[in-house]
């Protein structure tokens, strides 16, 4: 492989990298505050896509507008889980408290594909880019919509980043998950805060999807591939972890894009280029179980 | 009526075992018989899955992908290697069994979240990779493999998967009431309390993970040579989610309701076929709200009235 073909593997690697991060890090910001995997997030970065391609498509709204305006859609929605099937758990009105996160979760992501299927149907959608066409810089050559989506995507990061350590819902975000006893007892009002959680982790899943659907066309299944990535993501920086999730996310999507020229028959390449996820998931459960940047607990 | 409640949920469960013994002699469509035959095939699924999660604590999502593992392995092994079937299936469920080892091995010594978030990541991309080896499993065109009997009779096959439900759940359940379904149940209240008892906390629970991995291989196998074409499909999520709705509206905490989960939801899948797409929604709904509200399911929220309807006639 050439100097440039490796340049350019590297920079699409840092590009999808950067979508990644968008849904790692939600999944992160909600799993450091409420203690939960949300097994739903597939479904949020499809729902995020859905509300992209009827708001654009549909009402006729500018994409530049569609995409905060489908973050914003997503937001709402986060917190009304938030407060409807994870807030139970921290009021102690279920048993197996474990057991119930995750299989709600994993229940709400049945739902709402299969509302996803019945309403629009198992096709794919074509919706439009927020930019299209293509960047070149000297002999390398980008995809416009992937470049300004992940330009986007990059600002939404640094935005949420800023709301967290620099604002007072933030810093409380931030407080419930170093501690939440702590936190309650300074006067944090912690339902609030959670559910602010799950709201940004929501928007952050939404604005990726709507960042994506125009990339990666619309489907009531698109979100999978995408959720399991950032699971791998999530485990591969630490659970909980922002910048784990971050920097994670980057490692994903380069080591992909270079893997990817191993195998020389395409359509396998393609096929298994969500496959080096799983291989990267188990070796670190095998070499550094609480990833790059967990903290070494036995088990919480 | 002056007798306990518990000889009464005997009582229904034998007279339960008896009408579906006598079912394919009642004169019911050869149709029914089909549906209710692949509603055993889900019934040891969802028990399976249930016996993992009801009973330890954890939560896999590769049930599918496992059985399906399962059934490609005994289909390739009878019709590449020419195995017959009674040897096929036990290596089905050998392989399936290791799979779940390997993996129980490196998720299970960490929080329970990671062999959901393992689980997931596994069926998936296993799935993918067997629609993409199409040279080797003909991809989503599935791979035909030979049938249990010579003739296609649908009462033999009814039989067949009714009595491998019975043994199935009979095995489960001499295995709870043992001393290790006692360990099982320390693990599930409280691990550090039962590893400071001496409970090799990690290795139950890898075997459990293992035992339950393992029965939904064979039930993968023996579904394989049953409708004797299997494809990629019987690996999706979506399958997984229609065996976590049989187990947890029938009741995950308990073997037998979740049985009973299984075969109900089959029945109900097929009656509501004019809704189609509607039907899983439904059924994600209903998933939460029994979670939320009937955590022991709907069958253990019938035995709970009943009891105190009982209790009303003793006093």
């Amino acid at each position: 492989m050439g100097l440039l073909a490796f340049t350019e593997q590297v920079i699409n690697g840092l590009v999808i990298g950067s979508f990644y991060a968008l849904t790692a890090l939600g999944l992160a910001i909600i799993f450091g505050v409420l203690r939960i995997v949300n097994f739903a997030h597939g479904e949020l970065y499809m729902l995020g896509a859905y509300c992209y391609y009827v708001l654009t498509s549909v009402l006729g709204i500018p994409p530049l507008l569609g995409v905060p305006l489908a973050a914003l859609l997503l937001f709402i929605s986060g917190m009304a889980i938030e407060a409807s099937i994870v807030r139970p758990i921290y009021e102690g009105k279920v048993e197996r408290v474990d057991e119930y996160a995750i299989m709600i979760t994993f229940a709400l992501a049945i739902f709402l594909q299969n509302a996803a299927l019945a309403i629009f149907g198992p096709w794919t959608l074509r919706v439009d880019a927020v930019f299209a066409g293509r960047v070149s810089i000297g002999e390398l050559i980008i995809s416009g919509d992937r470049l300004a989506a992940a330009g986007i995507g990059v600002l939404l990061i640094m935005g949420v980043l800023y709301v967290l350590h620099r604002t007072w819902v933030g810093k409380a975000v931030r407080a419930v998950s170093q501690d939440r006893a702590t936190a309650a007892v300074v006067g944090i009002d912690v339902a609030r805060a959670s559910m602010i959680a799950f709201g940004i982790g929501s928007a952050l899943a939404g604005a990726a999807g709507a960042l994506m659907g125009p990339v990666f066309l619309v489907y009531p299944t698109m979100g999978l591939i995408p959720a399991i990535k950032a699971y791998v993501i999530i485990v591969l920086g630490g659970l909980g972890s922002l910048w784990g999730a971050i920097l994670g996310a980057l490692i994903l999507g380069v080591v992909e894009n270079l893997a990817t020229v191993l195998i020389p028959d395409t359509t396998r390449a393609l096929a298994y280029k969500d496959a080096y996820g799983l291989g990267l998931l188990i070796l670190i459960l095998l070499i550094r179980p609480q990833g790059l940047f967990g903290e070494r607990t036995r088990r919480s | 009526m002056n007798m306990p409640p518990e000889t009464g949920v005997r009582a229904a469960a034998a007279a339960l075992v008896l009408i579906f013994a006598l079912i394919p002699t009642l004169g019911l469509q050869e149709y029914w018989i089909y549906i209710l035959t692949i509603g055993f095939f889900y019934a040891v699924l969802a028990s399976s899955w249930s016996l993992l999660v009801g009973y330890v604590g954890r939560i896999s999502f590769a049930h599918a992908a496992m059985a399906g593992l399962g059934a490609y392995t005994s289909a390739m092994a009878s019709t590449r290697l020419g195995l017959p079937l009674y040897a096929s299936i036990p290596l089905a469920a050998l392989v399936v069994g290791c799979v779940g080892l390997f993996l129980g091995r490196i998720c299970l010594k960490l929080h329970g979240a990671y062999l959901g978030l393992t689980t997931i990541a596994f069926s998936e991309i296993f799935r993918i990779a067997v629609t993409a080896e199409h040279g080797f499993t003909r991809g989503s065109l599935g791979l035909q493999a030979p049938g249990f009997f010579a003739t296609n009779g649908r009462a033999q096959y009814y039989y067949l998967f009714f009595i491998f439900l019975l043994c199935v759940l009979g095995t489960m359940w001499l295995l709870l009431r043992s001393r290790i379904g006692l360990y099982f149940a320390a693990i599930r209240e409280d691990e550090d309390a039962a590893a400071s008892l001496g409970v090799h906390v990690v290795r139950w629970k890898v075997m459990a993970f293992a035992i339950s991995s393992m029965i939904a291989g064979l039930a993968g196998a023996f579904y394989a040579h049953f409708v004797q074409l299997v494809a990629p499909s019987m690996m999706s999520l979506q399958e997984m989610g229609l065996i976590l709705s049989m187990a947890v509206i029938g009741g995950f905490q308990n073997i037998f309701f979740a049985a009973i989960g299984g075969v109900f939801l089959e029945v109900l899948l097929e009656l509501m076929r004019e809704i189609g797409g509607w039907r899983m929604t439904i059924f994600g709904l209903a998933v939460m709200v029994v979670l939320r509200y009937a955590p022991n399911g709907l069958v253990g929220e019938l035995i709970r009235i009943s009891y105190r309807h009982v209790r009303g006639w003793v006093t």
